[in-house]
């Protein structure tokens, strides 16, 4: 049987409190939020901090509030209730859509939006539709608070931005502009508990309801050490009108902008013929959301 | 250092102490005496330790116990009213939904879960609902039927 490791265990009743007891411990404490990554880690022996912050107590930092037209997301909210909450089923579906196939329900019972994106695995299912529709984190300190873009957050797998004693409170997202559709596609084994063989986000927004695109991106995951933007494919959409063409000439470069590995789940060459594929079909269902349709 | 703890366990109140590092599954079975609770894999993918807290179905072998404190939470062992069985558990035994009973626990209190919010459930949200209990002996389509019927029993 799997058996915890000793460590001391802390419950802040505020961010402030929690900052302090962070840079009181130094680099021997870890944060738990959901604990669905943390504790199989510690459970496998990879890591044995010694002491845990459980911020579940903590007010404010579990809620989904429309914020100037846009969407604050706190840290501590769980993965479920991106499926359930109505305000982001309509406003970002594909952030929904991305949950709902994040492990399994017993897991999204759990595991928060703040670990999923901190743990910087890089196959998480999170950062690929936030970094599309353009998220910044949030994080907070005993002395500031700071905001950073999502897509500049993660260095590699395991690998952020966050500094010693910072923690990541909000996820937020601005008000996006009209006729502007995302979607997110998962290839899979099977369809639960189950890490992307590759994943793709991809966001479109367009200048009328039959214009041309305005800005749109693609957001490739498990392909590179973190979710990466196929930034040339992106290039080669903008003020372009959309057509299936269009899309499998985005797809085709973007199967040229990613570096994955061959791993038990598929091979590189796989990996990047798989790129090309869900590129045009994401594009084309964020056209579809675009349009209203 | 143990901390006390309130656990409400199946509307009973258990206060204890309990060291951090302590799972909820370990504090359900070993100090609480609730068997019922299965653990299989013990890193959150196969179920068996599902129970409901607060509403909602999760894996207690992913949980500690001191992160619960306070919660309410419910176990197979507080499904029944008594001798008398859940619809769900009833149609589990009528379908031939239970072979070696390990999951069983745990698929009961996930099926419970989707009928309390959804008493007309399709197959496939039936299938995604139970989707991170396994069981290894009846192939699932059993289990399927089960809830199917038992949220039909539920209805009358």
């Amino acid at each position: 049987m799997h058996l915890l490791p000793k460590f001391d265990y802390y419950e802040p009743r505020d961010i402030g409190e929690a900052c302090k007891l962070l840079s009181q411990l130094k680099g021997s404490a870890r944060i738990i939020a959901g604990g669905t990554d943390l504790l199989v880690n510690m459970k496998k022996g990879l890591l044995a901090p010694r002491s845990l912050v459980g911020i579940g107590k903590i007010p404010g930092i579990s809620e989904i509030e429309p914020v100037n037209g846009g969407i604050s997301i706190g840290a501590h909210l769980i993965i479920q209730k991106l499926v359930e909450f109505d305000l982001i089923r309509k406003k970002l579906s594909v952030l929904s859509r991305a949950a709902s196939v994040l492990g399994s329900p017993l897991v999204r019972n759990r595991a928060t939006i703040g670990g999923n994106i901190v743990n910087a695995r890089p196959a998480a299912d999170l950062p690929p539709p936030l970094i599309a529709m353009g998220a910044r984190v949030r994080l907070k300190s005993r002395r500031q608070e700071r905001e950073v873009p999502l897509d500049r957050f993660f260095r590699g797998p395991g690998e952020t931005v966050i500094k010693p004693g910072e923690i990541l409170t909000h996820i937020v997202i601005d008000a996006l502009p009209p006729f502007t559709g995302g979607d997110y596609i998962k290839l899979m084994h099977r369809r639960s508990l189950e890490i992307a063989i590759v994943a793709v986000a991809s966001r479109i927004t367009l200048d009328g309801p039959d214009g041309v695109i305005r800005d749109g991106r693609i957001i490739l995951s498990s392909v590179a050490p973190k979710a990466i933007r196929a930034v040339r494919a992106e290039k080669a959409l903008i003020g372009e009108r959309p057509s299936e063409g269009l899309f499998e000439h985005a797809g085709q470069i973007a199967a040229t902008e990613c570096t994955p590995i061959d791993d038990i789940r598929g091979g590189a060459g796989y990996r990047c013929s798989m790129v090309g594929v869900l590129t045009k079909r994401t594009l084309s269902g964020a056209l579809r959301e675009a349009k209203g349709q | 250092m143990k901390k006390l703890i309130t656990l409400i366990v199946n509307k009973r109140a258990f206060e204890v102490a309990v060291e951090p590092n302590r799972t909820l599954a370990q504090v359900l079975r070993e100090d609480l005496g609730f068997l019922g609770t299965k653990v299989g894999c013990g890193i959150g993918d196969c179920g068996a330790c599902t129970v409901v807290v607060d509403g909602r179905p999760v894996n207690s072998c992913l949980v500690l116990a001191v992160q619960v404190n306070g919660s309410e939470i419910t176990t197979i062992e507080g499904v029944s009213e008594g001798a008398e069985l859940h619809p769900v558990q009833e149609a589990f035994v009528e379908y031939g939904a239970i072979q070696c009973g390990f999951c069983t626990s745990g698929m009961i209190l996930s099926a419970k879960t989707l009928l309390d919010r959804n008493s007309n459930p399709s197959e496939p949200e039936i299938r995604a609902a139970l989707s991170g209990n396994l069981c290894r002996c009846t192939g699932y389509q059993k289990i399927v039927e089960a809830v199917h019927a038992a949220a039909g029993m539920m209805k009358k």
